[in-house]
């Protein structure tokens, strides 16, 4: 029976923030659930709670109501065997390239040569090979946000979290990094779960793509990609990515964020 | 990689060389004449106006010494500046580390525990408001005469920086960084080490410096008070007994002691953090 159940559970889950100036609710209730090796896409208006959806996913804020279970556990803090990538590459300006990409493996005192050859390895199918000794700071904003994701996938996690990890990057850069996401993606197998607020974008990368309607968060639709993998930026031209495209711009002009 | 930041040189490359080297040329001369020559030019004309000034209306030394006389003076009487020296340098030093130490602890637990924090901070707004100067003539009361006195005296007036600089940098640390460490699984104590104290480090130091300079004042200040040694007493001695030159000649030493000590917490902050945006 466990074996069937799905990779990720997410029941009626909600999220409110209770600070001193004020009650947020921010979340839900959202129920959905994914397989194993999907990329799940987030689309939806800024400030719906899409990066709080991702911070209580990954058990890194605390749900005020729900359930989440990842492989049939109950999410109670912090999971352990995560990758999370933030709009802001947040790489630590007092290491070297190759010194951030091993802090994972640094703080569970993991760090020998198997992994620096891994980090390296990581390093050169992102691009970045030739830079491992070269300070953040020398690179530019794509260069960065490559480590980052780098780091986050330096111990093979099964599941891969992004925020809107390519919203500072130009519209060039941007496509390049789609490219080199999708390929990294399908060789790691890595369960991914990948908000933005490009429609494309999601499209482009994902398996699935759910939309969510203005705060606090519900999902108002859930659009399966069937187009095959991996695919080529043109396929952005296609009929059938242009349906889906539309399909989800319909819902946010409806709900008058466009 | 045409995204590393490095400029192309093969512009210049394609311009004709000599007018390229001419430009530079110019470009150094014009760095070095507003960097350093028109500065020192402006000073060398300004002594030679003093001490023009000074014979011209036959100022006496008493009011205003010549430039001149300041050396003079400076000279005859350098062993004695340099043991008053001495006893400043001491002061600012002890009463500088011990104000380190303290500040940093302190900054640390008010940084980390809401408690203490709370307990502490309306002490610490009390004694920040009572201007530090106050201090000094009750320490003569309380502790008395000499470089006790004047230790503790620095230390009230270097503590502060320290501390409220402390408490900011510990607490600058993004958000989404400490989570970001969080899904790592980062426990309290590498997160503190890997990422809130170096975090913190570059708010440190410009509360450093800010108590590097203020050392050295809050010493002769002390001086002022309570102490028969020490540059600050050496410039009440002489404004006492109108000998001028002498006050100039003690200004002088503090001042450059001021700036000595300033140029050596830039050093230390060079080597610490060469990371940071203000160093590169
Ligand atoms: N730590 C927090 N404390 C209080 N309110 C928060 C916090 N984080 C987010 N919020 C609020 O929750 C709502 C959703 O935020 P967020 O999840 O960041 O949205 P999105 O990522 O979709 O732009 C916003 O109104 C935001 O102000
Ligand atoms: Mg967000």
């Amino acid at each position: 029976m466990l074996d069937t159940a799905s990779f990720v559970d997410v029941k009626s889950v909600e999220k409110t923030y209770f600070t001193p100036s004020g009650v947020v609710h921010a979340l839900g209730p959202i129920s959905f659930s994914f397989d194993r090796g999907q990329t799940v896409g987030i689309v939806g208006p800024s400030g719906c709670g899409k990066s709080t959806m991702l911070k209580v996913l990954a058990g890194l804020e605390d749900r005020t109501r729900g359930e989440i279970t990842v492989q049939s556990r109950n999410v109670n803090g912090p999971l352990d065997d995560v990758g999370v990538v933030f709009q802001k590459d947040l790489l630590l300006d007092w290491r070297t390239v190759l010194e951030n990409v091993l802090l994972p493996a640094e703080l569970r005192g993991r760090v020998d040569e198997k992994i620096r050859t891994r980090a390296r390895n990581l390093l050169e199918e992102l691009g970045v090979s030739g830079f491992e000794n070269n300070q953040p700071w020398e690179l530019s904003g794509g260069m960065r946000q490559r480590v980052s994701i780098a780091r986050a996938l330096l111990l093979k996690p099964s599941m891969l979290f992004l925020d809107e990890p390519f919203s500072a990057l130009d519209a060039l850069t941007r496509d390049k990094m789609n490219v080199i996401v999708q390929r990294l993606q399908m060789h790691e197998e890595v369960t991914t779960f990948f908000i933005t607020h490009s429609i494309a974008e999601a499209v482009f990368l994902s398996d699935r793509v759910i939309v969510m309607s203005d705060r606090p968060g519900r999902i108002i639709d859930d659009i399966e990609v069937g187009i095959p993998k991996p695919r080529t930026l043109s396929v952005r031209e296609e009929p059938e990515f242009i349906d889906i495209t539309r399909r989800i711009r319909i819902h946010f002009e409806k709900a008058g964020v466009l | 990689m045409t995204e590393l930041r490095i400029d192309n040189p093969s512009a210049a490359e394609t311009e004709d060389l000599a007018e390229h080297q001419r430009m530079v040329r110019r470009a150094k001369w014009l760095k070095i004449y507003h960097g350093s020559l028109l500065p020192l030019l402006s000073g060398i004309a300004g002594l030679l106006l003093w001490e023009l000034a000074v014979w011209g209306f036959a100022l006496p030394q008493y009011l205003l010494p010549a430039p001149m006389q300041v050396f003079e003076t400076m000279i005859d009487r350098w062993p004695v500046l340099m043991s008053h020296l001495w006893y400043t340098v001491v002061a600012s030093s002890v009463g500088f580390v011990i104000a380190l130490v303290l500040g940093i602890v302190v900054g640390a637990a008010i940084a980390t525990s809401r408690s203490i924090d709370r307990v502490l901070y309306p002490w610490l707004v009390i004694a920040h408001a009572i201007p530090k100067v106050v201090v000094a003539p009750l320490l003569l009361v309380w502790i008395g005469f000499g470089l006790k006195s004047g230790i503790i005296f620095v230390v009230v007036f270097t503590f502060f920086p320290i501390v409220v600089s402390t408490v900011t940098g510990l607490k600058s640390a993004e958000p989404d960084l400490l989570q970001l460490v969080k899904s790592m699984r980062a426990n309290r104590w590498q997160t503190m080490w890997k990422i809130r104290i170096p975090t913190a480090l570059p708010h440190v130091f410009s509360g450093i410096k800010i108590a590097a300079t203020g050392a050295p004042v809050g010493a002769v200040i002390g001086e002022f008070v309570a102490s028969n040694r020490g540059l600050g007493y050496a410039l009440i001695q002489a404004v006492g007994s109108l000998d001028t030159p002498y006050a100039f000649a003690s200004v002088i030493i503090i001042s450059v002691f001021g700036v000595t000590i300033w140029y050596l917490a830039e050093l230390v902050e060079k080597l610490s953090i060469p990371w940071h945006a203000s160093q590169r």
